[in-house]
């Protein structure tokens, strides 16, 4: 057990009573608040199939995120490869009125996350430029390539909006648990699946171990023989595929179609959920669970008039005051070029 | 597709101004060996903030209100990179949600009018001053002790502990400096608009960032590069709506632009060399 600072309890404190001050100067009590939060995400079997709904894009996506940062690459690009998995799926979807939809549309997802991950890995990798600024540029060009095949060629001619056709029955992932309001979608397994076998593979296996120490020191690695330009680049590409995939299975469990505006910000909240998961990648599962009730508990907090930004400032300082305790001492050295 | 030169020459102008502006704030603080990917939310915070007071205490008010919010928060991410340890990006990221969920919470407690007439400042003067910092900055860290002092911490750390530079006390002062750069940056967003939305400063903060990186971490190279990448834009506004070969582009088509040239100039350009010894060292 390291040691931790006086101050980091201060910037824990500091950041209570950031939040409880905020919730003073929305006129609301500070105690009830919280209790919505709870009802809101938890108070009901409603209220959790809908935590549950929201759970399964950010573990699949704090999947992806956790798998880059454990090669030490921030994959801040998630958010656009969710996107353009989403609108790749939806268009086959659509496209394919079968089962096999499904499983050709989720491998064309990952197929395109992937490709479009594999500039910032590539540039990190051969380049030296820093994936933050790559993946968000990505991210951009992601928004505004779907939003203009969703507004033309991909557009469901009867519908109002931008949106594609909706898919059919077929394609849908069923439900695993359905009883009374109580609903769980198969995708939340497949999520579930992915943060378990992630963990072995990291742990148990060769390639896991390379990723791992290129992560942890990439120049030792490379003086034990580890090709590390390829295991960033390879990271990279995987860590894109399965932001694909999150984009993916939100189509054919939840959405059923791409539209403008699909995703609220998945892909960022999922680096909130990879960091706040710690040292495993079972601790994605609570991390997970712990952002999909602040976001639908949050929506319980506008029935209160509080304004949405506090979900998104308390994760800021959730972020902050957790990396303070947990990574505080761990100092990190070399220029890379951000 | 035909092209305005005139219009296209002060689109350019207006819209690489606020990055020029947090290029050099970043430049400030990565020179001094900072990774500050929160350009973008401190600039959104003082957004805010300056958006905030004009309308309470006027134009003079209402930078000076700016200013110090951009300093405090500047701090903040100099406390917690510097003091916590905590790796700059994940509290880069951390500082960037705070000023996204702060500022859309500040906004809903506030009348939504826009700032009235003759409670902001001339733009002319952030003009002025985006296109005059960068060469203000190449001759003070060439030819002053303080620049010289701010480029060795940022080059080595220990190296400049030897000879006796607290690289802590010149980071604290560094980010001063960036953060009064990123105030002026969001002041003139809202000065623009009149107006604050979420989110308003839509990623500026990044490309800014990323047109130091293109400039090799030197003053007058990102300042070039902001204006390539605020010519992009200017370019994508005149195209949008019009014909290219007798088809009709979407509009999202075009805005992709600016980030497409940031990408592949980053791919073509960028090379490690350049990048500051001690970037991200404690």
């Amino acid at each position: 057990m390291k040691k931790i600072s006086p101050q980091v309890w201060i910037v824990v404190a500091a950041g209570i009573a950031v939040i409880l001050g905020a919730l003073v100067l929305a006129k609301a009590n500070p105690a009830e608040a919280i209790r919505t939060l709870g009802t809101g995400s938890f108070g009901s079997m409603r209220a959790l199939s809908g935590t549950l709904k929201e759970t399964t894009p950010l573990l699949v996506a704090g999947c992806a995120v956790y798998l880059a940062l454990q090669a030490g690459l921030f994959n801040i690009g998630v958010e656009g490869q969710l996107v353009m998995g989403a609108c790749t799926a939806s268009a086959v979807g659509v496209k394919m009125p079968t089962p096999a939809g499904f499983f050709v549309g989720c491998a064309a997802a990952m197929i395109v996350g992937g490709l479009w991950a594999l500039p910032a890995g590539w540039i990190k990798a051969y380049r030296g430029g820093h994936e933050v600024i790559t993946t968000i540029m990505l991210n951009n060009i992601a928004i505004y390539l779907t939003d203009a095949l969703v507004i033309g060629p991909l557009k469901d001619p009867a519908a109002a909006y931008p949106t594609t056709e909706s898919l059919s029955k077929a394609t849908r992932l069923a439900s695993a648990v359905k009883a009374n309001d109580l609903q769980i979608n198969f995708a939340l397994l497949v999520g579930v699946g992915i943060a378990v076998g992630m963990a072995i593979w990291l742990k148990k296996t060769k390639p896991g171990y390379e990723l791992r120490a290129t992560g942890a020191n990439a120049t030792a690695a490379k003086f034990a023989g580890v090709d590390t330009k390829r295991v960033t680049l390879s990271a990279m590409v995987v860590s894109g595929a399965i932001g694909g995939l999150a984009g993916a299975l939100m189509v054919f469990a939840h959405e059923f179609r791409f539209y403008q505006g699909f995703s609220p910000g998945y892909g960022f909240d999922a680096l909130g959920v990879a960091l706040l998961a710690g040292s495993s990648s079972f601790g994605l599962l609570p991390s997970a669970l712990f952002f999909g009730a602040l976001a639908k508990g949050g929506t319980a907090l506008a029935a209160l008039s509080i304004p949405k930004g506090i979900t998104t400032l308390t994760l800021g300082v959730v972020v902050l005051a957790f990396a303070a305790v947990r990574y505080g001492r761990k100092a990190k050295g070399g220029g890379d070029g951000a | 597709m035909a092209l305005d030169p005139v219009q296209l020459a002060i689109s350019t102008v207006t819209l690489s101004a606020p990055l020029a502006l947090a290029a050099i704030a970043g430049y400030m603080s990565e020179r001094s060996g900072v990774i500050n990917i929160a350009l973008e939310g401190k600039m959104l915070t003082a957004a805010f903030a300056c958006f905030a007071a004009s309308t309470y205490l006027g134009a003079v008010g209402g930078i000076l209100v700016a200013l110090v919010v951009g300093i405090l928060f500047s701090l903040l991410h100099w406390y917690s990179t510097q003091k916590l340890k905590i790796d700059p990006i994940i509290s880069g990221m951390a500082l960037n949600l705070i000023a996204v969920g702060a500022t859309n919470f500040g906004k809903e407690l506030l009348p939504p009018d826009p700032i009235a007439d003759g409670k902001t400042l001339p733009l002319q003067l952030f003009y002025v001053l985006a296109f005059a910092v960068p060469f203000a900055m190449m001759v003070w860290s060439a030819k002053t002790r303080g620049g010289l002092r701010l480029r060795a911490v940022g080059s080595d750390p220990d190296k400049a502990r030897l000879v006796g530079v607290n690289p802590l006390s010149v980071r604290f002062s560094a980010l001063i400096v960036t953060g009064v750069l990123t105030g002026l940056a969001g002041s003139l967003l809202v000065t623009e608009t009149r107006n604050f939305t979420d989110g308003m400063t839509a990623g500026r903060g990044y490309i800014a960032l990323a047109a130091l990186i293109l400039g090799g971490w030197r003053p007058v190279p990102a300042l070039l590069a902001t204006i390539l990448f605020g010519f992009a834009s200017a370019v994508q506004i005149q195209l949008k709506g019009t014909e290219l070969a007798g088809a009709n582009i979407p509009s999202g088509v075009w805005s992709m632009l600016p980030y497409l040239v940031t990408l592949i100039a980053l791919a073509g350009f960028v090379g490690k060399q350049r990048t500051p010894g001690g970037l991200g060292k404690v």
